[in-house]
């Protein structure tokens, strides 16, 4: 113990008067290993604390404050008050004392045995000791930080205090000047008032004390440290305006001065403080001041120029209305409700009929969020506004101004929907017949623009639950059937079929009877019966394809799906047969539509049950015939064969297959697998083939067939995982063996893919290191063997993929030799581009759609693991073999996050500088892609790099490829975001450079160079 | 025609701006050209070659209009946007800011040395010509402020051997102006024009004025019934439009041989030459060179070089400036 | 004009008639062809003109409409007319001297640029004309901040 203090008494010493900080955390630590207590340091720091010299006495509490910060949590409550006595002297020590006074006291403040009363007396003493503004920002801050420490433990102590407690902090925080220290302040004003502390007669002072910084005009420095941003002050400063209806008189009058502000960031904080104070406020706290504020909101909605400001006013309009719609009316009040939508309606309603006039849209959308807030507010101002708007609507006589009225009139019909449920009585039925005639005379105006609204229309009105009559609701599907079919405007084609999808979903029996068989027959048309008597001008093709959409479209109800489907795969059926004149893209349209019907019916599982019966074995029966009545001859002809029809039925069956349920998926994907392995035709429809069905052969003659393994890819890969697939082995090997000799090209691709697709969800285990083992023996086999070199690195990209994506052990291996592989004069290139593939999304497999196991963040570990490995592989490979290095790097790159990529940037930059002087296109391309992105956030670690990369994106800008032009122009738009300083010095030299891409041959590249141009031009210019 | 104006040099002269203007110091060895850029830059021909020598940069704020060597080739005078007009001394290689002269309220368009040395007048956009006068100890003072105009006023020129002053105008028109004891007085107007009047250009004898429009004419003016000779009006010479050609530009007369050469804002450069023999109050002119796309954008300025016969000088809104050799073309070719 | 232009911060027609704008110009397979060159057409600069304007767009008010836009790209040459929104719009010289900026920026340096007032659309239509096609006096405003402020915030995207 002797020992002990001897030690304290020399760290005490070096530290007070050797002035070595160090000694503090020996201190510290001391007192936590138990060699001295906190007392003893007081002890030992005795003669010091009463030295005549205060910087003496100042560096003896330093040192107690410093312990006292890093042992807080082991004092006793007794060593805790002894301390509190001790520092709450101190206070009135000299003022160089003061701040590690409040040090000592901050610790002490985050003890959880301070003894009850010490909490007030160490406050009392500081509002009574410290003129805290005085201080520094630091000290002022840890202020603060004790107060919001006791308010944390101690609050019942701190209420008890009463108003003495507010009036203190008013004066604590009065004149705050510092950001920090004002996020901090508003926060513990706003629990006083929160938390029901006792504001006394202090409401109006805890008032002004606060609101004297609103607005908030605050710009962080460049680079600012603390990462404090105006919208935090903004928040935390309205949090507290806001936090009780008694600051309300004080507020109101404020709001309504500063929204009047030249200051645009006033107005809009202004607005949403409103909108924030009516959330809490009632009638009798706004009451007063209603038509100031309503005079207010319309002034800057009707001025403004800034959809902020606008958006602003209405939801400040709305909270408003909110407000007022709560509150309870009794027998003998006012209703301040009913007295604002009066004066929005007498200060808009107006402009409602000069639908030409710029104040009609603000209009109606005051109206409209006024309306928007309650139940009773929307009744009452659709009952004025409607019967105004159909008046209008029978006397204009303009399209433009017909339109207008229409749309305004769907805004209000989709508010009062809004509402529908809480009423009993839609509030619409008064004026059902007039918004029918209104919505029935628009949908047949001469002018597209009108049906457009009118078909917005008729869609609200038919999804108003029980407002439309079943012979309305015929009329309606009439309209749309004929706008399908015959107008010639695209948009409003497009428009009908949108709201038949909407529509038949809740009636879908009218759509049965009415539209179905109108779009069936029409599909049958022909081309030449079309324009023999071409009246409405859509061509035969056209016109199937919007019945093919139109199909789609509408098939949202099961009952619907049973009628759409067959008559979607009774096209495909009379392609097969070779009946009508039908080419490839009918078939591929006919896949878009069916896939459509299989995405809308996924979440109803007897939906997707029926339609999985109805379509794979159809589809399978087809394309099996075509091929058996196809094999043994030369070129592959049939149009069901063709690789765009064959690859647009994989995303078909791929969804009809994703969300089996295991029993029925198992034994759909039997008879599948028994098709493809075993040429057990069952499962098909149509089973009386000429030879036998062998997709596995291998032989010229089979060709055809093996190109079908793509539909069993968007099957077997597509299942849930728990859907056991048979013979999965004897599979795999037919799949491998196929992708390493496979004849066509879309054979053996697919056919890798699907090996891919299986192996990616093959449990971990034995059984699948075996297959992958005779994987790689094989490919590297395939490698060398001269013929099939390309089929095997395409199998070896899309295993390495699989394996990437589920973190196989085996990945890096396989990776490792794509990466040799860049080297390979045959082959580098190939492999350059298949590393797109290894980090890119799939559409048809090895995508969350069709479970895959995909880990989290595999880009980046892939990124991590192989990038290094590229960098170098490119610097130590010869100048022919660089650009197949920069090119797999480019594509790892642009597949990446944003974020991830930022943080390499700095060791990738010059590489990428390096890229763009490369003369493959490609690279170029995906270089930019993948910069323009950096360059906002990048702006450190470029500055260094500026004249180069202004030199090669100019030069870029006039490369011989389109798309290269166009992307080293957005970058040089992009650079103009970074500060300022960085771009001056380039700025003639660039806006001299980019005149010449102003003169480029194609208008895509000039429309970049105008708008990077125009914004170069406005650096550093007054006004931008 | 064809071969007549032959391509010497270009030079990128004030590049990323535009080049306003470009003037020939008194014996030939230098020329001066301001911009957009508000720098004046004096060049000298090496070997071949034309070379800055020095880079006026910091008397402007804002664009340099025009400048004007004195007649002693010793001082340049430069008019700018910014409302002044600086005076700088030649010494040795290098030039001296030695005077700015301020009083326009706006922009200063044009500047103009006469031929004495000892006055300079200047324009601006505030409607007003300024005469100043240059005493022994290189002060100046304004002797004169001339507000004829009632607009704009683009261009100032001095007679070249009376104290005569002729100024052109946004009004249309141009004015001329002599002292008349002790103070300068409006003695002329010349209208005819039907827009702005960008330019004016004197004759070597002093009788005759060419000025160029924005309304894309060249009027040639003569001095009539001047007192020296026919008695009508002593005091008071009146000018007649006598001729007036197509063509919008800045006009610039060669003191050698008289051939008026046009800059344009179409690009191209044009010069005219009255015919051999024809009636000196009806004189028939022909266009005897032109060179399309002589600049990639408008020519702004031309100026014959003052001894060199047929050396001439341009410049551009593309910032070049470029020299050309003038051959006059033998009668027969000049169809 | 300098001296004497006023901006003022609000539209002195407060609510003026308004237009509908035309849809965005749709891709062509001819403008995604390398090889095919695109004319610089009139729809193009009508484009350039009206794609950032504000507080309301210049096609909105019908100060611009593309009609009255004309280019030939073989003569290297633009005209454009436009429409004060009320005769004695006082807002007339900016609004031509911003397209006239715009379009000096955004074409290639071989155009000369030709902006003046729909004819007999206002009261000041010969000045106003006159002042725009002097290229001495726009150099001139260009280079006064203030206005040269106001023609950027016209440049500037709507926010």
């Amino acid at each position: 113990m002797a020992e002990d203090s001897g030690t304290l008494w020399g760290l005490v010493e070096e530290f007070v008067t050797g002035q070595q900080d160090s000694k503090a955390a020996e201190v510290a630590s001391g007192v936590k290993d138990g060699d001295f207590t906190v007392l003893q340091v007081v002890e030992s720091l005795g003669s010091c604390l009463a030295n005549t010299e205060p910087r003496t006495r100042s560096r003896g509490v330093q040192l107690l404050s410093q312990v006292l910060q890093q042992c807080y949590s082991k004092l006793t409550e007794k060593e805790v008050e002894v301390l509190v006595v001790f520092y709450e002297n101190r206070l009135k020590d000299h003022h160089l004392i003061v701040p590690h006074v409040l040090q000592g006291l901050k610790a002490l403040s985050m003890c959880d045995v301070l003894p009850p009363g010490l909490a007030v007396s160490v406050l009392k003493s500081i509002f009574q000791e410290v003129h805290v503004q005085s201080l520094m920002q630091m000290d002022r801050y840890t202020v603060y930080m004790i107060i919001t420490n006791f308010m944390k433990i101690r609050e019942e102590e701190l209420k008890n205090l009463g108003a003495d407690f507010t009036f203190g902090f008013i004066q604590v925080m009065d004149g705050e000047k510092d950001p920090r220290n004002l996020l901090v302040a508003f926060h513990i004003v706003h629990d006083i008032i929160a938390k029901h502390y006792n504001l006394g007669p202090f409401v109006e002072e805890l008032f002004e004390v606060t609101s004297c910084y609103f607005p908030i005009d605050f710009h962080p420095p460049p680079n600012d440290p603390h990462g404090l941003t105006r919208e935090d002050l903004i928040l935390g400063l309205r949090a507290v305006l806001t936090a009780t209806p008694r600051f309300a008189e004080f507020l109101l009058p404020l709001l309504i001065e500063k929204m009047d502000s030249d200051v645009q960031s006033a107005k809009l904080d202004s607005l949403q403080t409103l909108s924030a104070a009516c959330a809490v406020y009632e009638q009798k706290e706004l009451k007063e001041f209603l038509t100031s504020l309503w005079s207010s909101i319309r002034r800057e909605v009707f001025q403004t120029a800034s959809e902020k400001i606008e958006a602003g006013g209405l939801s400040a309009l709305q909270s408003l209305s909110s407000c007022l719609s709560r509150s309870v009316l009794t027998a003998d009040s006012e209703d301040y409700l009913d007295t604002v939508l009066n004066n929005v309606l007498q200060d808009c309603k107006h402009h409602l009929c000069e639908p030409d006039m710029k104040l009609v849209w603000p209009s109606a959308k005051l109206l409209q969020a006024a309306a928007g807030a309650s139940s009773r507010a929307c009744r009452k101002v659709t009952s004025s506004v409607l019967p105004l708007l159909l008046e209008q609507y029978s006397q204009q006589a303009q399209s433009n101004q017909r339109r207008t009225i229409l749309e305004m009139t769907v805004g209000f019909l989709k508010l009062q929907s809004k509402w529908s449920d809480e009423e009993d009585e839609n509030g619409l039925g008064a004026f059902k017949a007039a918004l029918c005639s209104m919505v029935y005379s628009a949908v047949t105006d001469p002018s597209s623009q009108v049906h457009l609204a009118a078909v917005k229309a008729l869609t609200v009105l038919g999804t108003q639950k029980g407002f439309l009559s079943a012979a309305d609701i015929d009329l309606v599907v009439g309209h749309l059937t004929r706008l399908i079919l015959m107008e010639t405007d695209l948009q409003s084609c497009n428009a009908a079929i949108e709201a038949s999808g909407s529509l038949a979903k809740i009636h879908p029996s009218a759509f049965i009877t009415r539209m179905i068989p109108q779009l069936s027959s029409r599909l049958w048309t022909e081309p030449m019966e079309i324009n023999a008597n071409d009246n409405n001008g859509i061509q035969g093709n056209a016109l199937r394809i919007r019945c093919l959409e139109a199909l789609a479209a509408v098939s949202t109800h099961q009952s619907i799906v049973r009628e759409t489907v067959p008559i979607l795969l009774d096209y495909v059926k009379q392609a097969q047969e070779g009946k009508a004149a039908i080419n490839s893209d009918d078939i591929v349209s006919v896949c878009k539509s069916l896939h459509q019907v299989a995405v809308q019916c996924q979440p109803d599982a007897e939906s997707m049950q029926f339609y999985h019966n109805a379509v794979v074995p159809c589809l399978l029966s087809l394309t099996v015939q075509a091929a058996i009545q196809e094999s043994g001859t030369p070129s592959t002809e049939h149009v069901l064969l063709q690789d765009a029809v064959v690859s647009a039925m994989v995303p078909v069956i791929s969804a009809a297959c994703t969300y089996l349920s295991p029993e029925f998926g198992a034994s759909s994907v039997s008879r599948i697998v028994n098709l493809f392995l075993d040429g057990d035709v069952s499962l098909l429809s149509e089973n009386n083939f000429s030879c036998k069905f062998q997709p596995f052969q291998m032989d010229a003659s089979t060709e055809p067939q093996s190109r079908l393994v793509a539909l069993l890819m968007a099957c077997v890969c597509s299942l849930p995982r728990k859907v056991e697939i048979p013979h999965l082995v004897r599979l795999l090997q037919h799949l491998l063996s196929l992708s390493l000799s496979g004849r066509s090209s879309f054979a053996y691709s697919t056919s890798s893919k699907c090996f891919a697709g299986l192996i990616n969800k093959f449990p971990t285990g034995e059984p699948l290191d075996e297959i992958l083992q005779d994987a790689a023996r094989r490919i590297e086999s395939g490698l060398v063997d001269e013929p099939n070199r390309i089929q095997a690195i395409t199998l070896l990209a899309w295993v390495t993929k699989a394996l990437i994506l589920r973190y196989h052990p085996l990945n890096g291996q396989l990776t490792n030799r794509m990466i040799d592989l860049l080297s390979d004069r045959e082959l580098g290139v190939s492999v350059a581009d298949l590393f797109s593939l290894l980090v890119s999304d799939s559409a048809d497999i090895l995508n969350k759609a069709c479970h895959a196991d995909i880990r989290i963040m595999f880009r980046q570990r892939f990124f991590t693991e192989n990038v290094p490995k590229l960098v170098q592989g490119f610097h130590s490979a010869s100048r022919d073999d660089k650009p197949n290095y920069l090119k797999a790097l480019s594509h790892v790159l642009n597949s990446l996050p944003k974020q991830v990529l930022m943080t390499e940037l700095p060791s990738l930059l010059s590489l990428l500088l390096e890229a763009l002087s490369c003369p493959d296109q490609v690279v170029q391309l995906s270089t930019l892609t993948c910069l323009e992105p950096l360059l906002l956030e990048a702006a450190d670690i470029l500055s260094v790099h500026m004249d180069t990369l202004i030199t090669k994106l100019l030069s870029l800008s006039s490369s011989p490829a389109m798309a290269v032009r166009i992307t080293a122009l957005k970058c040089m738009l992009a650079l103009t975001k970074l500060p300022l300083h960085m771009l001056m010095p380039y700025k003639q030299q660039v806006i001299r450079a980019l005149a010449k891409p102003l003169d480029d041959k194609k208008r895509l590249v000039r429309k970049e160079a105008v708008e990077a141009r125009c914004q170069w031009f406005l650096l550093g210019s007054p006004g931008s | 025609m064809k071969d007549s104006l032959t391509l010497l040099s270009r030079v990128s002269a004030h590049p990323d701006s535009r080049c306003w203007f470009v003037a020939w110091n008194p014996t030939g060895t230098l020329l001066a050209s301001c911009g957009g850029d508000r720098t004046i830059r004096i060049w000298a021909k090496e070997d071949t070659n034309w070379v800055c020598k020095s880079v006026l940069g910091e008397g402007h704020q804002r664009t340099v209009r025009k400048v004007s060597w004195s007649p002693c080739g010793n001082y340049l005078a430069s008019a700018s946007f910014d409302a002044t007009t600086c005076i700088w001394m030649k010494k040795t290689e290098e030039f001296e800011c030695v005077t700015t002269l301020e009083g326009h309220e706006n922009e200063v368009k044009s500047v103009a040395w006469a031929p004495s040395g000892s006055l300079l007048a200047t324009c601006s956009r505030d409607k007003s010509v300024w005469v100043w006068e240059v005493d022994e100890e290189e002060e100046y003072e304004c002797v004169s402020v001339l507000n004829s105009h009632t607009q704009d006023v683009k261009h100032v020129v001095w007679h070249p051997n009376q104290e005569l002053l002729a100024s052109a105008s946004y009004d249309d028109t141009v004015k001329l102006y002599r002292e008349e004891e002790d103070d300068w007085v409006c003695c002329a107007t010349l209208e005819g024009h039907t827009s702005t009047v960008w330019s004016l250009a004197f004759d070597q004898t002093g009788d005759r004025l060419a000025t160029c429009s924005d309304d894309k004419t060249v009027r040639i003016w003569k001095r009539q019934g001047a007192g020296e000779e026919k008695g009508v009006s002593k005091d008071e010479p009146s000018w007649k439009c006598i001729l007036f050609y197509l063509y919008r530009c800045c006009s610039c007369k060669n003191p050698l041989s008289n051939a008026l050469a046009t800059a344009c804002g179409d690009d191209a450069i044009r010069v005219f030459e009255e015919d051999a023999g024809s009636d000196p109050m009806q004189p028939t002119i022909s266009l005897t060179a032109h060179m399309p796309r002589a600049h990639t954008q408008d020519v702004n300025c031309v100026a014959w070089h003052p001894k060199e016969a047929g050396l001439l000088a341009s410049c551009s809104d593309d910032g070049e400036m470029a020299f050309w050799q003038y051959q006059i073309p033998s009668r027969g070719a000049s169809k | 004009w300098v001296g004497k232009m006023v901006v003022s911060s609000q539209l002195e027609n407060a609510n003026p008639l308004i237009y509908q704008r035309s849809g965005e110009r749709q891709v062509t397979a001819l403008e995604e062809d390398e090889d095919v060159v695109d004319k610089i057409d009139d729809r193009e600069i009508f484009d350039i003109l009206v794609r950032a304007e504000h507080p309301l767009s210049l096609e909105e008010l019908n100060v611009l409409e593309q009609i009255r836009v004309k280019v030939s790209d073989e003569e290297s040459a633009v005209s454009v007319e436009f429409t004060p929104t009320i005769p004695h719009c006082s807002m007339a010289t900016l609004i031509g001297l911003s397209i006239k900026v715009k379009l000096l920026r955004s074409l290639p340096e071989r155009f000369k640029v030709d902006v003046h007032i729909t004819p007999g659309t206002h009261a000041s239509e010969h000045a106003v004309n006159k002042q725009l096609a002097d290229k001495e006096r726009v150099a001139a405003a260009l280079e006064n901040s203030h206005l040269l402020e106001v023609v950027n915030q016209c440049l500037s995207a709507r926010s």
